[in-house]
């Protein structure tokens, strides 16, 4: 557990570090980068289950936009599997209960459930990948900032905000935790089941603990609920964040629209 | 020079459980005093610090700062007038960066960013960590994050600073390094420690605090002479007047 507790602190201080980098990415204005990723998501998960070609053509968008951010594919999508078995979950039904055959390869009879299912996953990852873009060129404080600009109500920002810096809170608490228990353990790789109990309990306190100090050097610092912009000196909006805006709005839209993927197939046919 | 000071007037908290922190504490500080608040764990010194920076409301008594009255209403004034460096860097510390961290307060009292720029840019070489500016706090050492929490306090231009256990869980470099730092300031100061050597190199003056009340309240030099009550505050002298 230690080792999975170090390694998902590490990956959070990755993202926040390649947040920190100096790319064209990161240099747009976290209003564009959002508004980019949004119309992404609602084109790229309004095409129509079936279409899984059409799907994969969506893959453009993160590996662009995570190139110009100089982050690497490999990585990027590596942590994006992290939501296969939640989307797995998802899709499991149609793979179960539509055994419509589809296509057949070979001997393999490939069902319309299993195209949905593959569908269904292939989305997950894409829509992973595509905030893992977000994120990791904007960051996280920028990106509730960017969300409370576009009209996003106060309270969900902050509390995205909150979620997300409570998150670190939780896991330092549990590694720190986690380490005297080891330092006790005498070689003993997991603490006896009662001891589960109250090691929660406490991490629980704890986190509690600190959030409030944390929450305590916010509001000494004049805290009022409201995410201020700290990132002075900073561009503002420029004609590059319309372009990519604008550019990128354009394409995802017409791909949406005029399903590149099938008219090609079907000239080339 | 504005009259700013920092006054209890028999002031007592009781916290939401029942445990009662403090009891029947008056104090007066005036503009320009280094005052250092000391006593053993538990006696109430961070209660104390929280109701100086309005994180607390006392719950009999009154406290002011500045001649303003601590009240709900005031709360924001006060916290920009008393600036709170807490015992623990990592709970003042919460930004991505330590630019960003710095600039949090100056951006909360609604600054243009060319203000907010220079102050960041000011409260960081003030404290020697203008080369952190683009660190993650996270990544920085003991010393370094308790520079750039000063700094984060700095930059809201307070005029009094309160510090709990400033030089705590500091190397022996670290820990001049930041007495240095907080010698060179002109602000009206309170600081709650348990370093016995750093109270008497940076404050004059000394409070001295026993089961939530004051015990004594005086030059620092003569009370760290009065064994008798030190022993019964559960404190020590500094080694050198041993």
């Amino acid at each position: 557990m230690k080792n999975s507790l170090q390694n998902a602190l590490c990956a959070l201080d990755a993202l926040e570090r390649n947040a920190r980098a100096e790319s064209p990415m990161h240099r747009l204005d976290a209003r564009a980068k959002l508004l980019a990723t949004t119309v992404y998501l609602v084109t790229m998960l309004s095409v129509p289950l079936p279409q899984l070609s059409e799907i994969l053509l969506y893959a453009l968008f993160p590996m662009a936009t995570a190139t110009l951010g100089g982050m690497r594919l490999g990585p990027l999508l590596r942590r994006s599997l992290a939501v296969l078995p939640f989307v797995a979950l998802i899709g499991i039904f149609n793979l179960l209960y539509d055994r419509t055959p589809a296509l057949r390869i070979g001997t393999l009879t490939v069902t319309e459930g299993g195209i949905e299912f593959a569908a269904i996953l292939l989305r997950g990852i894409l829509s992973m990948a595509a905030l893992l873009v977000l994120i990791g060129t904007t960051g996280f404080y920028a990106l509730c900032r960017a969300l409370q600009q576009s009209g996003i109500p106060r309270f969900l920002t902050v509390q995205l905000l909150f979620v997300y810096r409570y998150l670190r809170v939780l896991l330092e608490e549990a590694l720190a935790m986690s380490r005297a228990c080891d330092a006790r353990s005498f070689g003993r790789k997991h603490p006896a089941l009662r001891v589960w109990g109250t090691l929660v309990g406490q991490l629980l306190l704890r986190t509690f603990d600190r959030a409030e100090q944390i929450h305590r050097a916010m509001l000494a610092r004049g805290f009022t609920g409201r995410i201020p912009d700290c990132t002075a000196g900073k561009p503002r909006w420029r004609r590059a964040d319309t372009a990519f805006l604008t550019g990128w709005s354009l394409a995802l839209i017409a791909a949406r629209w005029s399903y590149p993927v099938e008219t090609l197939t079907r000239l080339f046919r | 020079m504005s009259h700013h000071y920092l006054q209890f007037d028999r002031v007592g908290y009781r916290y939401p459980g029942g445990r009662e922190a403090l009891r029947d504490v008056s104090l007066r500080i005036t503009h320009g005093e280094k005052v250092a608040l000391v006593g053993a764990n538990g006696t109430g010194k961070s209660t104390l610090l929280l109701l100086a920076a309005g994180l607390l409301l006392p719950t009999e008594g009154e406290v002011s700062v500045g001649g303003i009255g601590l009240t709900p209403r005031t709360l924001p004034i006060v916290r920009q007038t008393v600036g709170l460096v807490f015992q623990n860097p990592d709970h003042q510390l919460f930004m991505p960066t330590v630019e960003e961290d710095v600039a949090f307060g100056p951006a909360n009292m609604g600054l243009t960013p060319e203000e907010i720029e220079a102050r960041v840019t000011a409260a960081l070489e003030s404290v020697g960590a203008l080369h952190l500016r683009k660190e993650s706090p996270c990544r920085l050492s003991g010393g370094q994050k308790r520079s750039a929490a000063i700094a984060t306090v700095l930059a809201m231009e307070p005029s009094v600073l309160v510090l709990d256990e400033p030089t705590s869980d500091l190397d022996p470099r670290a820990r001049r390094q930041t007495l240095e730092l907080l010698k060179r300031f002109s602000h009206t100061m309170l600081a709650a420690t348990h370093d016995m050597e750093m109270a008497r190199e940076l404050c004059p003056r000394m409070i001295v605090l026993r089961d939530g009340e004051i015990a004594a309240d005086g030059a620092a030099e003569t009370l760290f002479r009065d064994t008798d009550l030190l022993d019964a505050c559960g404190l020590e002298p500094p080694c050198r007047m041993r």
